[in-house]
């Protein structure tokens, strides 16, 4: 009896650590990355990734870190180094999720970061392809806060450039605030980020 | 409490037992030690990083055959398979991975535009923003150094080299018919919309080994693989319309554009140089069906063209003026497909038919001939390494032409197989080697040739670099000879390529130099070739010079500007030439400054393109020396605005030779003297002294955003 329940027992346990190993290993990860310590989040998300092959999160974080990293990043060889580790990781999740608002989001900031890289060359290549994913994006989730903020953020930059008034996307962005306030991510890991930014936007607006 | 003790002592020697230390050093190839490199055994959570002497140390529960991975930022990753418990300590050397902005390029001899890369020189754009090209990309890329402008032609001259030593390729496969119908000394353009197009290399010379039958150049067109969206296109021009058609699916999409132009209403308005009776009309379309499988992308296009106009030409023999019309239909359908049949391998294949038929009358004489090509090519190139990578590939070529003049008939056919392999070597981020060969047999020479390519290129610091470039070339001989005399051998020369290059975020510098060495060029007698000609391939010629290109979008804001100059030394003995000269498609120096200014407040792009060459010999029968006379030198001011009306509505506006100078390409000299003895002439002139058009260019797209800005 006692060997039934102390099999019982181990297999519920080893159970439960599978389980909490990826929830432990993710915790870590962003725990690290808050600490200013990308890098090594990066390198804790690759090894979830290799386990957990078919979760878009682990891929996801790795190319928002990247992209992230990128947009501050002045050295601009590092820059396409990030970029290209962003995209790969980029690549994994558009297989894994397809036509998921937050990974079509993403999508979207990796080439918003190409067109910072360079205006000139990939500004009139990429900046249709950033409003065709958007738009998909807000298509399927108009009410997700951060679809609705990065649509409105990347039409102000393009409403400044052509001269224009960016008043109907400053309320656009008024919207994406009240929506984070209501916005419940399906756990813990998924992305929940983007108020802060939104708010100095808006600020910007004024 | 038994059971408690139980499951304690199984749960402790589970965690102890089967634990391995998996620990060791990582190094770059200098031997440094790498700090914060990802090492982990993939498919499990352990791993680690390593610290600042490169060292790492973890534990791991699995157990037999695994696989570690080490990974780091810019650096290539390894993977390394291993048995857990045989594990020992051990030093990996990570490589630095080489991508576009620090592995050197070999750019001897050739221009990009749209491809991200270190050889670009233009900009996707850029071909339709150049101020006096009108959307055609042979004369966008008349502003780069190595070109000649030949201004009653119209076509692509390239360092020394006439018009059809240039061969053009859409998706790697050849285009039998790159221009569109001309008459004689009136310029014709290129057949494509730059609209199509995602990335353009254009090679001076020594290029690769997948290309031949061209003595010069190849003009390399890769067709858009994904278009953004659905969208309808309207333009409204002085003219003519056109209307395009954008359709998007999951896998797939399909662009249709057609145009019809019609030069009648223009020429009411602005006076002409020559005196049609018919001005020039055409028809076109082009379609391009994309489908997009797993790992390979496959396309289909076709395009026609039918043209048609009627003038009369001055002729220097003739009192009175005599007519030419003409009227052309072309058809051009290719396919290819490119794709991955494993990680590594990549097959690249093709089909293209081209068919031209024209009709042409002068004066009394009927002229009609067909041509028509085929090209299929299969190439496979396997990537063994990002250092190594091999290329292997054939062509099948045929041409079949046939000409009807009056009553007479003559053409030939031409069946050409050809072989090619290369291997793209990177020794590090400093140096590469491209090794090439090719060899073809032409059915009407039936004699293999053997072509080495060679071409290398090292890089002296972080932004600049040298290359350089051999090669061995062969083409037939012109079909206007071909259709008279099939046994004639090929055309052959070598060019001798040294290039520098010096290129950093927004500024480009590029001086190359080079030799050619032609061989076997064909020679006839009889002022023009014709059926009672001799030929023979007796002739020879050289061409030498140095050609400068310098880009800047940075030291000004919202300019742009690029300048080119090339100084060229070329003589020739072939035609029906007397002795080695300078043939008359040759101007010693060629400038050009393409600017390109936007003003943000307007709206607007302004683009200015000044273009000079000095004068062109030609040959003057009143004086004994053969070809001693050089023409005036040719100057042309273009200017262009396109203003953004809204985000979907641009006009556009453009004047080709503001200053309305009066360019000479050349004379025609009376075949007698007259009455004093002297040989009378006239001048070979542009068709108006200005060409102005005005556009209107609408996109209509479920994105209000997108505009035909890349159009322009």
């Amino acid at each position: 009896m006692t060997k039934i329940i102390t099999i019982i027992a181990l297999f519920v346990a080893s159970l439960v650590s599978a389980q909490g190993q990826f929830e432990q290993g993710m915790g870590k990860a962003l725990q690290t990355w808050k600490e200013g310590k990308p890098a090594e989040a990066v390198a804790q998300l690759e090894r979830i990734a290799s386990v957990e092959k078919t979760n878009w999160l682990p891929n996801y974080y790795i190319a928002f870190i990247n992209t992230a990293q990128a947009f501050g990043e002045k050295d601009k060889a590092k820059m396409e180094s990030l970029l290209r580790v962003a995209q790969k990781a980029q690549d994994v999740c558009n297989e894994l999720a397809q036509d998921n608002p937050e990974v079509l989001v993403m999508q979207a900031m990796i080439h918003t970061a190409w067109i910072v890289y360079d205006p000139m060359t990939n500004g009139q290549k990429l900046s249709g392809d950033v409003m065709y994913i958007l738009n998909k994006a807000y298509k399927i989730a108009p009410e997700n806060p951060r679809v609705v903020f990065q649509k409105a953020s990347f039409e102000i930059g393009m409403a400044q450039y052509f001269g224009q008034d960016t008043k109907p996307m400053c309320v656009q962005i008024e919207k994406a605030i009240e929506l984070f306030a209501t916005f419940k991510p399906e756990t813990a890991f998924h992305p929940s980020w983007g108020l802060d930014r939104a708010q100095a936007e808006l600020k910007k607006c004024k | 409490m038994k059971s408690i003790l139980n499951l304690l002592i199984v749960l402790t020697s589970l965690i102890s037992f089967g634990q391995t230390e998996i620990k060791g050093q990582i190094v770059d190839e200098q031997g440094l030690a790498v700090l914060g490199a990802n090492v982990f055994i993939i498919g499990t959570y352990d791993g680690t990083t390593s610290d600042e002497k490169g060292n790492f140390s973890f534990k791991t529960t699995a157990s037999g055959n695994q696989k570690l991975q080490i990974s780091f930022l810019s650096y290539e990753t390894i993977i390394y398979d291993f048995v857990v418990e045989k594990f020992q300590s051990k030093v990996f050397t990570i490589k630095e991975s080489l991508n576009t902005l620090n592995a050197v390029e070999v750019t001897a001899g050739t221009f990009k535009a749209g491809d991200n890369s270190k050889a670009t020189a233009l900009k996707a754009m850029d071909i339709v923003t150049t101020a006096g090209s009108a959307g055609n990309i042979i004369a966008a890329l008349e502003t780069l150094p190595g070109t000649q402008t030949v201004g009653e032609n119209g076509r692509l001259f390239v360092r020394g080299g006439e018009a059809d030593e240039t061969q053009t390729y859409v998706d790697g496969i050849r285009v039998g018919q790159p221009y569109g119908a001309s008459a004689n000394n009136v310029p014709t353009r290129g057949r494509f919309s730059p609209f199509l197009f995602s990335g353009i290399t254009f090679s001076t010379g020594g290029y690769s080994a997948e290309f031949g039958d061209a003595l010069s150049s190849v003009l390399l067109m890769n067709t858009i693989d994904e278009p953004i969206q659905n969208q309808t296109d309207i333009s409204i021009m002085t003219v003519g319309v056109g209307l395009g058609k954008t359709n998007k699916w999951e896998k797939s999409s399909f662009t249709f554009n057609t145009s019809y132009i019609n030069l009648a209403p223009y020429q009411k308005i602005v006076p002409q140089n020559l005196d049609w009776n018919k001005p020039f009309q055409s028809l076109s379309g082009e379609s391009i069906f994309r489908y997009k499988f797993k790992s390979g992308i496959l396309k289909v296009y076709g395009a026609f063209d039918y043209s048609t106009f009627d003038l009369n030409q001055k002729d220097i023999n003739f009192e009175d003026k005599i007519r030419f019309d003409l009227q052309n239909n072309n058809f051009y359908f290719n396919t290819s497909y490119k794709g991955y049949l494993n990680d590594n391998l990549q097959l690249q294949t093709g089909f293209s038919y081209g068919y031209a038929q024209n009709k042409i009358g002068i004066s009394a004489d009927k002229v009609a001939n067909n041509e028509r090509t085929l090209h299929t090519k299969f190439k496979l190139r396997n990537s063994f390494s990002n250092r190594f990578k091999l290329s292997v590939g054939a062509d099948l070529f045929h041409t079949n032409f046939d000409e009807n003049f009056n009553v007479f008939g003559y053409g030939y056919q031409n069946n050409t197989i050809a072989f090619f392999s290369e291997a793209e070597i990177l020794l590090s981020r400093k140096i590469a080697f491209n090794l090439g060969l090719r060899s073809s047999n032409a059915s009407i020479v039936d004699e293999f040739t053997v072509e080495p390519r060679i071409s290398f290129a090292y890089k002296v610091a972080e932004n600049s670099q040298f290359s350089m470039a051999y090669g061995n070339f062969n083409q037939t001989a012109r079909q206007d000879y071909l259709k008279f005399d099939s046994n004639l051998d090929y055309e052959t020369t070598s060019h001798y390529i040294l290039n520098y290059m010096y290129n950093k975020q927004g500024r480009m510098f590029r001086a190359e130099t080079y030799y050619k060495d032609y061989n076997s060029l064909v020679k006839y007698n009889g002022t023009q070739a014709g059926f009672d000609s001799n030929y023979n391939n007796e002739g020879f010629g050289y061409a030498k010079g140095l050609d400068l290109f310098w880009r800047d979008s940075k030291t000004i804001k919202n300019l742009e500007y690029w300048v080119s100059y090339s100084f060229i030394d070329s003589k020739r003995d072939f035609r029906n030439y007397e002795s080695q000269v300078t043939p008359s498609f040759v101007a010693n120096h060629n400038f050009s400054l393409v600017t390109k200014y936007f003003v943000s407040d307007w709206r607007s792009q302004i683009s200015a393109t000044y273009s000079y060459n000095s004068g062109r010999s030609f040959d003057n029968p009143n004086v004994t020396e053969f070809m001693s006379e050089k023409t005036k030198s040719f100057n042309n001011l273009s200017l262009s605005w396109a203003y953004l009306v809204s985000q979907q509505k641009i006009l556009f506006l453009s004047v080709t030779n503001l200053l309305g100078t009066e360019n000479i390409f050349g004379y025609q000299y009376a075949n007698t003297p007259d009455l004093n003895g002297q040989f009378q002439r006239q001048a070979i002139t542009q068709p108006a002294s200005r060409f102005i058009f005005v556009g209107f260019f609408w996109t209509i797209s479920d994105n209000k955003k997108s505009n035909n800005l890349d159009n322009l």
